[in-house]
C-alpha cells in the first residue's frame, strides 16, 4: 500500500515538472536555456528506490515525454532507464549525504542524457554537429540543474530517505564520499 | 547540529539569489536599459518621497486628514467604482482576445487563398534546449497528414512529423533537424534553410552558390523543392552574412518572419 502512494506521488511530481518544464522555465531560464527536472528526478528515484524502480520509471516517463513531444518514441525512455539504473549503482559506492555525491551525479546524468539524445538527433537526420554551441547550451543547462539541486537538496534528503525505507528492506552499509 | 541546519538554510536561500540574479541579468535588454539611472531611481526614490511628505506635513499642506468620514465614503464609493469598471475591463480583455484570434483566421485565409488550409492553435511546445517542436490541436479527424505544411499570418512555420486523432507533431523550421530548400527574393539562387543551435529564434542558409548575391535584408521564400513545403512562402529576411576563407563554407544567418516564442494560430495547408 505504502509503495502504491509512494509510486502515485512521484508520477504526481512528474506532471508538476512537466507543467514546470513547459510553462514556468520557458520564461524562467538562463540565456534561453532550460533546466532538465526530469533527469533529477529519475536521479532521485533510483538512489532511493532502487534500480528496479528507477529503471521501470525511468523508462515510462521517458517514454511519456516523447509521446508528448518528441520526435522518436523511446529514446527518452532508454537514456532515463539508464540514469534509474546508473543511480543504484552510485549509491553503492557513495554517500547519500554528502551534496556533492547529488550534485556529481546531477551533473553526469544531465550529461549523458542529452548527449545520448544529441548524438541519437544526428546519427537520425544525419546532421552536422554543431559542437560548440551544443557545449554552451549542456554547461548552462547542467549549471541549471546544480543550482535546483542545492536548492532542493534538503526536500531531496528527507523524502529520500522515506522512500527508501518504503522500498529497500536491506540497510546498505556505504562507503562515505 | 542547528549550526548545520542554519548553514544549509542559508545555503538554499544564497543558490535561490543567485538562480533570480543569473535568470533577470541573462534575459535582460542591454539596450534599452540605463541601469546605474535605475538603480540610482531605486535607492533615491523612497527617501524622497518620505522628504517630501514630511515637507508637507511641516508646511501645513496635511489637509487630506481633515474629512476622514466624508473621505472614508468617497474612498468606498471610488472601490465600488474600481471594481466594476475591473470587471468590464476583464470583459473587454476577453472580447478582445476572441476578436484577435478569429481576424488572426481571417486574414490567414484571405492570404493564402490558393490552398486548402485547416486552422489549429499551438497546444503545447518542445521542453528541449536541443529541438524545436510543436504540438496543434488537429489531427487525423480534421484531414491532417504527416508532411503536410504548416504556415502562420507571417510566413513558413514547419511540417507535421506525426499525427494523432485530435493532435499532430509539428516540426518547425528553426528545429536543428529541419532543412528546407529555399530561393532568395531577388536572385533566385536556391539555398538550404535549417535551425541552428547557435540561436534558437534564427535559422541559418547553407549551401549557397559560389556565384550568387547576398544582400542583407534579402526575402527567402520556399522553392518547391523537396515535396514537402508549396513554393513562394515567405521564410524570413537575410540578417548576416557570414564570409569564411573558403567561398563554398560561406553562410549567411535569416531572421525568421514567424516569431516562434508567440506563436498561437497556424493553418495547415491540406492541398499540395
Amino acid at each position: 500500500m505504502k509503495k502504491t502512494i509512494s509510486v502515485i506521488l512521484i508520477v504526481v511530481a512528474f506532471l508538476i515538472i512537466y507543467f514546470l518544464q513547459s510553462n514556468f522555465f520557458t520564461w524562467f531560464n538562463i540565456a534561453g536555456i532550460m533546466p532538465n527536472l526530469f533527469v533529477i528526478l529519475i536521479v532521485f528515484v533510483g538512489l532511493f528506490a532502487g534500480k528496479k524502480l528507477g529503471l521501470i520509471l525511468g523508462l515510462i516517463f521517458g517514454t511519456c515525454l516523447d509521446f508528448f513531444i518528441g520526435r522518436y518514441i523511446g529514446i527518452s525512455g532508454i537514456l532515463l532507464g539508464t540514469i534509474g539504473l546508473l543511480a543504484e549503482y552510485c549509491d553503492k559506492n557513495f554517500s547519500k549525504d554528502s551534496k556533492i555525491t547529488i550534485i556529481l551525479m546531477v551533473i553526469v546524468s544531465t550529461a549523458l542524457f542529452e548527449i545520448g539524445i544529441y548524438v541519437f538527433s544526428l546519427i537520425r537526420n544525419s546532421i552536422d554537429a554543431e559542437i560548440l554551441p551544443f557545449i554552451k547550451i549542456l554547461v548552462i543547462e547542467i549549471i541549471y540543474n546544480i543550482l535546483i539541486s542545492i536548492i532542493i537538496y534538503p526536500l531531496i534528503h528527507k523524502l529520500g530517505y522515506a522512500l527508501e525505507n518504503t522500498f529497500k528492506t536491506k540497510t546498505i552499509m556505504t562507503r562515505y564520499f | 547540529m542547528n549550526r548545520k541546519k542554519k548553514t544549509g538554510i542559508v545555503g538554499v536561500i544564497v543558490t535561490i539569489i543567485i538562480l533570480i540574479i543569473l535568470v533577470v541579468l541573462s534575459n535582460m535588454d542591454t539596450q534599452n536599459m540605463s541601469s546605474a539611472e535605475n538603480v540610482i531611481d531605486y535607492l533615491v526614490m523612497p527617501i524622497q518621497n518620505g522628504l517630501t511628505y514630511l515637507k508637507n506635513k511641516i508646511s501645513g499642506n496635511d489637509s487630506f486628514f481633515a474629512e476622514v468620514d466624508s473621505l472614508k465614503a468617497e474612498n468606498e464609493e471610488l472601490k465600488q467604482r474600481n471594481s466594476e469598471l475591473e470587471q468590464s475591463l476583464r470583459e473587454y480583455e476577453i472580447l478582445k482576445a476572441e476578436n484577435e484570434t478569429l481576424k488572426e483566421y481571417v486574414n490567414l485565409k484571405d492570404k493564402y487563398t490558393d490552398y486548402t488550409t485547416v486552422p489549429a492553435s499551438v497546444i503545447n511546445r518542445d521542453i528541449s534546449n536541443y529541438s524545436d517542436t510543436i504540438v496543434i490541436n488537429v489531427g487525423t479527424d480534421d484531414g491532417i497528414e504527416t508532411n503536410m505544411t504548416v504556415i502562420s499570418d507571417k510566413g513558413l512555420v514547419g511540417h507535421v512529423i506525426s499525427v494523432t486523432n485530435n493532435t499532430a507533431k509539428v516540426q518547425t523550421i528553426v528545429d536543428t533537424s529541419s532543412s528546407v530548400s529555399s530561393t532568395i527574393s531577388t536572385s533566385r539562387d536556391t539555398i538550404i534553410v535549417s535551425g541552428t543551435l547557435e540561436d534558437n529564434s534564427l535559422l541559418r542558409a547553407i549551401y549557397i552558390p559560389t556565384n550568387a548575391t547576398l544582400v542583407q535584408g534579402d526575402n527567402i521564400e520556399t522553392s518547391g523543392l523537396g515535396g514537402i513545403y508549396p513554393k513562394g512562402i515567405h521564410i524570413g529576411t537575410i540578417s548576416e552574412i557570414v564570409n569564411t576563407q573558403n567561398i563554398t563554407d560561406r553562410y549567411a544567418m535569416i531572421e525568421p518572419a514567424v516569431d516562434f516564442t508567440k506563436l498561437e494560430t497556424v493553418l495547415v495547408i491540406t492541398n499540395k
